[in-house]
């Protein structure tokens, strides 16, 4: 499986948005659980609060009862001062309990019942106390604790007080349940979210690696390639050299070849020719002097011998030009280049003034466009190749236009492209590449050539490690692009060919 | 060269430009016999072999052509320029190749002329007339003279 780019930016965004989420509702329930937990915890404190008072209670109750006993048995002053001061106690101690019940219903409806039977053990005691302290015997008899109510209430007093323990104690349990169950609930949702987290997470990083792992592995393609596409070019540039180095022994021996045979049609042809005249007088002697022998067929010869040696000579000169042309082209293509810095301004200039004599007379004019980059490269080869470029522009003008040629040139990367630009005739697309081909000529055969300018300019451009190519359409001009490495690197083996 | 016995031995595949050399060469007025051969093998084979030719006979001149079907023109050369005998016969090398290289293979193997066959007819024409006449007026050593 392969991501792309987009889809794992948006995975990626993605699960970074869910992670920030998720971490949110985390933040949030573990905020509110906490709070939850806290009003919780502070209700069973309530309740053991509660209990501690009512432990309270039941302590001063039997206190009361001990201290009322210790001083009616011994009378005990401390017993008696004990006894005041848990009567006051015990109000007291129910009020808070009151106070803290008040959210329980049932407690506060126990309360009044357990105010009253406090009352009435507190009553009883205050009774007997009093009783014992009279100087009335009758009344000091009566002190007998084991006959009053007391004994009743403080049972009564002690259920209360149980029953509201249970209570208490029922509470509790069920508030440290409800405490245990949000802790618990705390827990499962931060845990969920943990696992979420993790999940979404591990999702994300997987999505990250095998991202990365697809970046790695389309880098090293990339580098793979690269090395092979080098590769690939360098092999292709040898065999495109070698199939040059073929071309051009080709062209050798083929233009060789072709010589031997043409100089002997060429030879035997002048051999012909010088017969002609002995033949011609021959032929005039025998009208004259014998017209009996002549013939119709005869005195044609005369005429027909000379023209048809013509259309010899007129062929085999222009095969000649043509074989030389090959040769010419070859014997260039074998030519040692000899990189050299050059300046195509004053190059460029050079060509123009060596066309002036051309351009005077036809009022065309060269425009030399600089600034120009500088360029290493071969300067014969150059030459020949603006100069070519330059004459086809100031040849082919346009009928009643005067002639603009322009030269510029600027860097590209690490190559160099000049432009010749003309406002002549222009160029058909169709022949576009025609017009490189060797003696092919597009348009109107007006002007003198053999087809071989644009072939020798293209050989010389490969041959300098360059292309050109033509961009024009009939009627409106033309422009010759050249692109060249801006450094020409000559090849150890360059003119091996013979 | 006036004198009639040197033989002209002339190496050339292309039977036209034997002929046309013939012609000019005669033009040049060089009455010295010729001799054509059309391959490597029997130009050797007259060179070193034939009681007429040049190694058992006379001295003689050699126009020689690189180019030849099955060997080349230099080959031809070093074995006449390796021959005790047939060393100090004059060899003219008349061929198509303006390679520089090859030219100066010819004479440093010895050869004592080099002429490229020019293009066309006429210049043609007259460059075998002037070797005719330059031939006319050398001077061929005897074969095997002070050997």
């Amino acid at each position: 499986m392969t991501i792309t780019n987009r889809a794992f930016t948006r995975i990626v965004l993605a699960a970074m948005a869910l992670g920030v989420l998720l971490l949110v509702v985390a933040g949030i329930a573990a905020v509110f659980a906490a709070q939850n937990n806290r009003l919780r915890a502070a209700w069973v404190v309530h309740t053991f609060e509660v209990e501690r008072q009512l432990d309270h209670l039941t302590i001063a109750a039997e206190q009361l009862e001990t201290a009322r006993r210790g001083f009616l048995l011994w009378h005990r002053p401390n017993a008696l001062t004990n006894a005041h001061a848990r009567m006051r106690d015990i109000p007291h101690t129910i009020d808070v309990i009151q106070y803290l019940t008040q959210d329980n219903a049932l407690q506060q409806v126990r309360m009044p019942a357990l105010r009253a039977d406090a009352q009435a053990l507190i009553n009883s005691a205050q009774t007997t106390i009093d009783r014992e302290q009279s100087a009335n015997p009758a009344l000091r008899a009566m002190a007998d604790f084991s006959t009053d109510a007391s004994y009743f209430s403080m049972q009564s007093v002690r259920a209360r007080i149980k029953a509201m323990y249970a209570e208490e104690e029922r509470l509790f349990r069920r508030r440290t349940g409800a405490q245990d169950n949000a802790s618990f609930q705390l827990y499962a949702v931060l845990g969920v979210v943990g696992l979420l987290i993790i999940i979404i997470m591990g999702a994300a990083f997987w999505v990250i690696l095998r991202y990365t792992a697809d970046l790695n592995r389309a880098q090293d393609a990339l580098k793979d390639l690269n090395t092979g596409l080098e590769g690939a070019v360098a092999v292709r540039t040898a065999e495109l050299s070698r199939a040059n180095e073929e071309i051009q022994r080709f062209a050798y021996i083929v233009s060789h070849d072709l010589r031997s045979p043409l100089v002997n049609v060429m030879g035997f042809t002048a051999e012909l020719e010088t017969t002609i005249e002995p033949l011609a007088t021959l032929i005039d002697r025998v009208d004259a002097e014998a017209p009996a022998l002549m013939t119709s067929e005869a005195r044609d010869a005369k005429t027909d011998l000379p023209e048809a040696i013509g259309f010899i000579r007129t062929s085999t000169a222009k095969m000649d030009r043509l074989i030389n042309s090959i040769l010419r082209l070859s014997r260039e293509g074998r030519r040692t280049l000899l990189p050299a810095k050059i300046d195509l301004g004053e190059m460029t200039g050079a060509i123009r003034d060596s066309f002036a004599h051309r351009i005077a007379e036809t009022g065309t004019a060269i425009d030399v466009g600089g600034p120009f980059p500088p360029l290493v490269s071969d300067r014969l080869a150059l030459e020949q190749i603006l100069s070519n470029l330059v004459e086809n522009a100031v040849k082919y003008l346009k009928p009643g236009v005067p002639g603009r040629v322009a030269v510029t040139a600027r860097r590209d990367g690490g190559r160099v492209v000049i432009d010749v630009v003309d406002n002549g005739r222009g160029i058909a697309p169709g022949d576009h590449e025609r017009i490189f081909e060797l003696f092919r000529r597009s348009g109107v055969q007006d002007q003198p050539g053999e087809g071989l300018g644009l072939a020798h300019v293209r050989a010389l451009a490969y041959r300098l490690g360059g292309v050109i190519t033509c961009i024009s359409s009939l009627g409106e001009g033309a422009t010759f692009r050249l692109s060249l490495p801006q450094t020409l690197e000559v090849e150890a083996r360059e003119g091996a060919v013979r | 060269m006036s004198e009639h016995s040197v033989n002209i031995i002339m190496v050339e595949d292309d039977e036209g430009h034997a002929r046309l050399i013939e012609k000019n060469i005669r033009r040049a007025g060089i009455a010295n016999a010729i001799r054509h051969f059309v391959d490597g093998t029997s130009a050797l084979d007259h060179l070193f072999h034939d009681p007429a030719g040049p190694a058992q006979n006379g001295p003689a001149l050699i126009l020689l052509d690189l180019n030849l079907p099955d060997m080349s023109g230099i080959d031809i050369l070093a074995k006449i320029k390796a021959d005790a005998k047939l060393k100090r016969t004059p060899v003219v090398v008349l061929t198509t190749t303006d390679d520089k290289v090859e030219i100066q293979r010819c004479y440093d193997l010895g050869a004592n002329v080099y002429i490229t066959k020019p293009v066309n007819y006429e210049s043609f024409a007259k460059a075998i007339q002037q070797l005719g006449l330059f031939l006319s007026v050398i001077q061929v050593p005897e074969v095997g003279d002070g050997a």
